[in-house]
């Protein structure tokens, strides 16, 4: 029972993180190696800036309500911020060039909060409520897990009524698949890339809140290894397939709980290489994902 | 008083000129079909106009408004619709999400649901196939009923000009009739002002309007389509006899 | 004839390059500093990684996140075979008994880190090398983080995420010198090789390309080997001259640094590489020495640290906008002015 608890509250991290970049990636093709650090943003905004071991904790002492919405905000906002500046003007540029781009961009962002953070770890409490176990079946389960795991589910029914039922998100899913046959249909470029950025940013500030209350840590690297896995999880997905990437951010959280339960004591510490590993072969047999998305093929 | 007007505009991708200042109006309710051999630059003409390939040089008018340069979404929100050659359905979505995608521009929020709602029952009228399909995702449609789609999908913004890329292309003869056929009824009901790019002059014939060709991304001959369809000018202009 | 009449027309570019390379190391011979010495090591060091990396990426145009890793095998390289096996024994005391035995010259070690890398290449590389485009930058990323899972957590062979200590440090500039060069001269010659030509015609044609025949994974997978064993040497050096080595020497932080002097210099053009190098290691050490604090007046003006790496990023981030074919384009510095001066791709901005 705590395996599959496990699993899918790691899945969940997994698959919003996937979503927020396989959101990106449909509308324009950018594969944002900048989300991680988006994350990473969101849990510094909560706190003031110092070079302390000790966080400051700042804006995250709101109580839970301001909590979230701020933090997603920021996540949204950061997002936003990042496509007027810089991602608006690789409108025309190729895959490659925006790769690299975002690459820099990641690094901007986390050296910024370096440069006011430090690269020191701080110890965080966000939510502390959380942190009890509650029964399951049997189980304790941390309760946080409960509720990453809802939030998660949550975010997936709100997020897929937006798109299968308001015209915005029908505009979102047009422009995905043929970004210029939509705006030959007058549907706003800059609208839709926007609303893109801010969902997938809202969705980084959600993993910020679920990652620092679960670790009580708040450190510059923290959206790397998300970040990684949530890259894999949309190559796996197909690229730009958001439903893909989502079972794919699942199937990633399962193989790697199972993986920390089945392996030898001694292999454990290499689970991730085991499930890069896993991915390598993976896009060997299946280069467009195990789920390619129909009509969306790479633009070379 | 002219919908469509085009000065001296040429097209150019990379060294490539695909057209080379090209001029022509266009009135309202008028038919033009523009033929002409394949990489005559029929195709780069459109996408300049809708917006897709900036010109290079030149003007283009469209319903009063210098749209030379602007947006693609600026210019069809002002009436210009395009149906691009291969069609271009979003095959993921359901025939009734590609119908509604253009007809976000003019309504509120608010006012959409019931004005799509009355556009999508004019369309169904026209096309009572897309309405029996209407919960299929397009890309499982038929090459013609795509056809169908996509040109019903251009009519759900309310345009004042259809510019259809190659309506014809891998369709069989019958079903192209039927699209023609679909086509001549609206542009009676709504007035609408057709532009139909199509490789050969026999499809121009039969309907009549206006025709013109190109050859190396130039005008090289404007007029009424059933005489020109006829004339020895025509084919020695089609296949380049006697010319430079 | 056409092979001999190529190496003519191209040879000097190298040349060229490395006299550019003695130059920086007269300089720092001249002045006898001991910091401008380390820094001017650092630049070749850098010169060796990112013309590994140009290697790959500038014949074949896939962009690859995770060269880093073979610098890192190459650096553990050196590691377990130039430490004393005293200390070798409590650092990483699950060494194989003929490798802790070993103690081999620093020149020896490069070679084999080359040797090394060069090996894991071809195993990844026969893996990777089918894919293309996003899935394969990707997948190099993705190998990348693996090597750096292996290395921060195989703690009998690698010490875990802590320092290896002890690896004897070599202060000579001329070692890394001679390897830069080599480096430049390697990357040349396979850029004007069989397989360099095809790659870099299958890179702007890639159907034309499989069409006439070449097996483009396959050639894609040499330069992938190639570069592999620069990168390899290059880490190993790099161990030797600062004496430590840990996993995150090798990842995020330098793959950025790279990665961006290639960018900025030009990703298609080997000049570019270098030059790209020798200008931002300028603007790295102009922003160092601004972090650590300048007199001015009564008072000292000092950056916050990080502002380097932001600089760096906010200079990268502006040339792919403006320039997104790097300073030197496709074109490289042949002593030739009309080809020089050859202006680079169009933008695509």
């Amino acid at each position: 029972m705590q395996v599959v608890f496990d699993a899918l509250s790691l899945g969940s991290l997994y698959a919003l993180g996937a979503l927020g970049i396989a959101l990106i990636f449909g509308v324009m093709r950018l594969v944002n190696f900048a989300h991680g650090d988006v994350i990473a943003f969101c849990v510094f905004a909560l706190l003031w800036p110092s070079v302390d071991a000790v966080a400051i904790v700042f804006a995250g002492n709101l109580p839970w309500f301001l909590l979230i919405p701020f933090t997603l905000a920021v996540g949204a906002g950061l997002s936003v911020l990042s496509e007027a500046l810089v991602f608006r003007r690789f409108r025309r540029a190729n895959p490659a060039t925006m790769m690299i781009a975002s690459f820099a961009l990641g690094f901007v962002i986390r050296y910024f909060l370096l440069m006011l953070f430090s690269s020191r770890p701080k110890s965080i409490s966000l939510l502390p409520g959380l942190s009890q176990p509650v029964e399951i079946l049997g189980a304790r389960i941390p309760l946080l897990q409960v509720i990453t795991i809802l939030v998660t589910l949550a975010v997936l029914v709100g997020l897929t009524a937006f798109l299968r039922r308001t015209r915005f998100g029908l505009e979102m899913r047009a422009a995905a698949e043929n970004f210029t046959m939509a705006r030959m249909l007058g549907v706003r470029a800059n609208r839709v890339i926007m609303g893109a950025f801010a969902l997938s940013g809202a969705l980084a500030g959600a993993i910020a809140l679920i990652l620092g209350s679960q670790t009580g840590t708040a450190n510059i690297m923290m959206g790397a290894s998300v970040m990684l896995m949530a890259f894999i999880a949309t190559v796996i997905g197909g690229m730009g397939s958001l439903a893909g990437a989502v079972i794919a951010g699942f199937a990633l959280g399962a193989v790697a709980t199972v993986m920390q339960v089945v392996l030898p004591p001694d292999a454990r510490a290499f689970r991730d290489a085991f499930v890069y590993g896993a991915v390598i072969l993976v896009l060997i047999f299946r280069p467009q994902g195990l789920l390619a998305a129909r009509g969306t093929k790479e633009r070379v | 008083m002219s919908l469509l007007a085009l000065s001296n505009v040429s097209v150019r991708y990379g060294r490539l000129t695909a057209v080379r200042g090209v001029s022509f109006t266009l009135a309202e309710g008028e038919v033009l079909f523009v033929t002409g051999p394949n990489g005559a630059g029929k195709s780069s003409l459109l996408r300049a106009i809708a917006g897709v390939t900036p010109p290079a040089g030149g003007r283009i008018d469209f319903a009063d408004h210098d749209i030379t340069g602007r947006a693609p979404e600026d210019i069809a929100r002002l009436g210009f619709s395009m149906v691009p050659e291969g069609r271009e359905v979003f095959g993921s979505l359901t025939i009734e999400e590609n119908l509604l995608v253009g007809t976000g521009m003019h309504a509120s929020t608010r006012g959409w649901r019931a004005r799509a709602a009355s556009e999508l029952e004019a369309v169904y009228a026209t096309f009572p196939v897309l309405k029996e399909r209407r919960h299929s995702q397009a890309g499982l449609l038929s090459g013609g009923q795509q056809q169908m789609l996509v040109i019903g999908r251009a009519l759900m913004t309310t345009p004042r000009l259809v510019a259809i890329d190659e309506p014809s292309l891998g369709l069989a003869p019958n079903v192209t009739d039927q699209v023609y056929e679909r086509l001549i009824a609206l542009r009676a009901e709504r007035r609408l002002t057709l532009l139909i790019v199509e490789q050969s002059s026999t499809r121009a014939m039969m309907v009549g309007g206006r025709m013109m060709l190109m050859r190396g991304g130039e005008i090289v001959l404007d007029g009424d389509a059933r005489a020109l369809g006829q004339s020895e000018a025509m084919h020695a202009a089609y296949f380049g006899y006697g010319e430079h | 004839m056409a092979r001999a009449s190529i190496l003519r027309r191209t040879i000097a570019t190298p040349l060229i390059l490395s006299a550019l390379l003695l130059g920086f190391a007269l300089i720092a011979w001249a002045s006898g500093s001991r910091p401008f010495n380390q820094t001017v090591i650092d630049i070749f060091l850098q010169v060796i990684l990112v013309v590994g990396l140009y290697t790959f990426i500038g014949n074949s145009g896939v962009i690859s996140f995770g060269h880093i890793a073979f610098a890192c095998l190459g650096g553990y390289v050196a590691a377990w075979t130039t430490i004393k096996p005293m200390m070798k024994g409590i650092a990483m005391p699950g060494l194989p008994d003929w490798l802790m035995q070993m103690e081999i010259p620093y020149w020896a070690a490069a070679l084999a880190g080359g040797a090394f890398a060069a090996f894991w290449a071809l195993v990844f590389g026969a893996v990777l090398m089918r894919l293309s485009g996003i899935a394969a930058s990707i997948a190099t990323f993705a190998m990348l983080a693996m090597v750096n899972a292996i290395y921060s957590n195989w703690s009998s062979v690698t010490a875990a995420t802590s320092s290896v200590v002890g690896i004897p440090i070599v202060r000579s500039i001329w070692p890394y010198l001679i390897a830069a060069i080599l480096a430049v001269f390697v990357a040349w010659a396979f850029s004007v090789s069989r397989f360099g030509l095809a790659l870099r015609a299958a890179r702007e044609e890639p159907t034309a390309a499989a069409a006439s025949g070449v097996n483009i994974p396959r050639v894609r997978l040499i330069a992938f080997v190639i570069s592999g064993a620069i990168m390899g040497a290059g880490g190993a050096l790099y161990a030797h001259s600062i004496g430590i080595v840990t996993p995150d020497t090798f990842y995020l932080g330098l793959t950025f640094t790279t990665l961006s002097m290639l960018v900025v210099g030009g990703m298609g053009s080997l000049s570019g590489a270098v030059l790209g190098v020798l200008i931002l290691s300028s603007l790295i050490q102009v922003l160092r020495w601004l972090e650590a604090g300048v007199q001015v007046g009564t008072g000292t003006f000092a950056l916050p640290g990080g502002v380097q790496e932001i600089a760096l990023g906010a200079v990268m981030i502006l040339i792919l906008m403006f320039r997104p074919a790097g300073i030197m384009g496709n074109s490289e510095l042949t002593g030739r002015r009309a080809r020089a001066e050859k202006p680079g791709e169009p933008g695509h901005a």
